[in-house]
């Protein structure tokens, strides 16, 4: 008896039997083509690096080459003793802790107020901000907003026209909004003001959500280049990604190059593109569940 | 009867006013997002009244408003100006193919990984495809340099199989073949995010209903599945179609090395190039004006596709956004 329930309960639980349920051709059709799209995504990267440690002597010879038999890390040594390199990157760390802290900080506290019920405004501020998402006024009339502030040739260029992000800021307003508001109204009853509410019981129970937000701001930041591009000619104020545009589109690489003999040009490119997207490489696989999590939230409840 | 209304009158001032005690950290919370938008999006979404100046960069925005009006003359000029209704042409072919591929290959690939089987194998497909969407333009362009550029990569080794370089960088039609197919690379992963969130909130009742009536994967997949993600699905494309003549300015910039590839610019020079190239960029033809009068006639085409795509989906049943 006991027996023969032990065999019925699995099949019992699982779905009927079919056809459709079998690993068949199905099957291998979408893994074959899922496998190609990845390996189409991952070979730039893989070809990239070889080809940032394949030696002059190697390379001329034998340019699609997908391994090398000797490797050279002379491409990097050069990128690293470039000191527009070091300067990019100064600058994009400033922007990557200073930018993302000052976003995340305005960000935040709105998405706080507009997650909050029946205050006086609040139909007007969210109403004037969803309006921005569908009209807006072009780039000359902020060009000239931004040079009649002053802004050009700063670092704050960078920064400051950032601070809110809508689409985070919703985010962050949907998350408040989903917590219970019971926490609310019991704080109130002991007497405690908005802000104390926000800081001492929404923001540390908010914390994966700050996480997704602060990783989207951080992202940002590391690849900011266009203000700059737009408003700072200086080199000194150069991010990481507007170097790497200077060291890939000059025809023959703005980096001057001490070891011309033994190192190519496409080497040196390619060392400074692997060096810029190493960090993320690194971080990416760790981080990745956050950046989901935080676009499905948005979007769902959005 | 007249007792009754005042009364009502002041208990409504009274309430605003406690309302208004009662909200006032909210507001000193809200107070910096008021003069950020204000600021950075409606001094220029005033500013492009300069569209109807003669801007001067001395006298401002509002002493060109109030200064230096001229009426039409700067939309005359634009019309009747050689290069603008290619660019507008361009356009609206790049951003409008760019929705469709965009949206078919994202809807693709969640079928795919939403079909896939193999756990692990699902894991490492979404990691792998998402990541190039954290790339910038800068380092995206940078690689398809480095594959279809001539000097190595993909075009190398077609070069080598077959005797003749493929010169992607140096045909318009091969050029746009790669700007899609750069689009498709670095978002369709990440687009499809959205889908696949939706798949996996389909009730599993109506898949064990159409295992009952004997339904193939595919009748699945075409019966439940797609219906399942169309209310986003609508939602999605309309809030894209706004963006059609924004065709992507920072992927063109960089794709076309900041504009210094001549062979191809001309099948790629799109409304927002032609604003930066003329007024900001290396070929000064436009007058800031001349320049703002582009950019109101693009905002306010975006602005209307929004609202029209909006009434059409409305018309046909699906929920809306405004």
């Amino acid at each position: 008896m006991a027996k023969i329930k032990l065999e019925k309960l699995p099949l019992a639980r699982r779905e009927k039997p079919g056809p459709s349920n079998r690993f068949g051709a199905f099957d291998v059709v979408i893994f074959i083509i899922l496998l190609v799209f990845a390996f189409s995504i991952i070979f730039p990267f893989y070809y990239l690096f070889v080809v940032s440690v394949t030696p002059q002597e190697i390379y001329v010879n034998n340019p699609t080459l997908l391994w090398t038999p000797k490797v050279s890390f002379e491409a990097y040594e050069t990128v690293f003793k470039e000191p527009q390199i070091w300067g990019g990157l100064k600058i994009t760390l400033i922007l990557l802790f200073g930018g993302t802290l000052y976003q995340m900080f305005f960000t935040v506290i709105t998405g706080y107020a507009l997650s909050r019920k029946n205050w006086v405004g609040k139909n007007f501020v969210m109403n004037m901000i969803l309006v921005t998402m569908f009209f807006g006024g072009g780039l000359i009339p902020y060009y000239e907003l931004i040079v009649a502030l002053g802004m050009p040739d700063t670092i704050w260029v960078m920064i400051i026209p950032g601070a809110i992000d809508t689409f985070n800021m919703l985010l962050m307003r949907n998350y408040f909004a989903s917590l219970p508001k019971e926490l609310e109204e019991s704080a109130k009853i002991d007497g405690a003001n908005d802000i104390q509410i926000f800081v001492k019981i929404f923001l540390p129970l908010s914390l994966p959500m700050l996480a997704t937000v602060g990783l989207f701001f951080a992202v940002g930041n590391w690849n900011s280049w266009y203000n700059g591009m737009l408003f700072n000619k200086s080199q000194n104020l150069k991010t990481l990604q507007q170097v790497l545009q200077d060291v890939v589109y000059t025809p023959n690489s703005s980096i001057p190059n001490p070891n011309a003999r033994k190192i190519t040009t496409e080497s040196i490119k390619m060392a400074a593109i692997f060096f810029t997207i190493i960090p993320m490489m690194l971080f990416y696989p760790f981080l990745q569940r956050f950046f989901v999590k935080g676009i499905v939230v948005g979007a769902i409840k959005g | 009867m007249e007792k009754v209304l005042i009364k009502q009158k002041k208990s409504f001032t009274y309430g605003f006013k406690r309302r208004l005690a009662s909200s006032r950290f909210l507001i000193m919370m809200i107070i910096p997002a008021v003069i950020f938008y204000a600021v950075f999006n409606y001094i220029p979404m005033y500013g492009i009244l300069i569209a109807f100046t003669e801007y001067s960069p001395t006298q401002g925005i509002i002493g060109s408003i109030s200064n230096r009006w001229i009426g039409w003359e700067n939309f005359d000029f634009i019309f009747k100006y050689p290069n603008f209704w290619p660019a507008f042409k361009n356009t609206i072919i790049i951003g409008s193919v760019k929705i469709v591929i965009s949206f078919v290959s994202a809807v693709l690939v969640a079928l795919l990984i939403n079909e896939l089987r193999m756990r692990f194998f699902k894991k490492f497909v979404q990691i792998t495809v998402t990541f190039p969407h954290f790339l910038s333009w800068v380092v995206v362009a940078s690689l398809f340099l480095m594959m279809f550029g001539q000097t190595s990569g993909i075009s190398k080794l077609i070069e080598q199989a077959t005797g003749q370089g493929l010169r992607f960088y140096g045909n318009g039609k091969w050029f746009l073949s790669l700007i899609f197919s750069a689009d498709v690379w670095k978002e369709a992963g990440w687009s499809s995010i959205i889908y696949i969130a939706t798949m996996a909130g389909i009730s599993t009742d109506l898949y064990e209903a159409a295992n009952i009536d004997g339904a193939t994967r595919l009748q699945k997949i075409w019966h439940v599945t797609l219906p399942g993600i169309k209310a986003t699905a609508v939602l999605l494309l309309i809030m894209s179609v706004g963006g059609v003549l924004s065709a992507g300015f920072e992927q063109i910039y960089n794709m076309t090395s900041r504009f210094n590839n001549f062979l191809v610019v001309d099948s790629v020079e799109i409304i927002d190039t032609l604003i930066y190239q003329g007024t900001l960029g290396q070929f000064d033809g436009l007058s800031k004006g001349e320049s703002a009068a582009i950019g109101l006639f693009k905002s306010l085409i975006g602005f209307a596709l929004v609202i029209v795509t909006d009434r059409i989906a409305k018309l046909c049943g699906e929920r809306g956004i405004i």
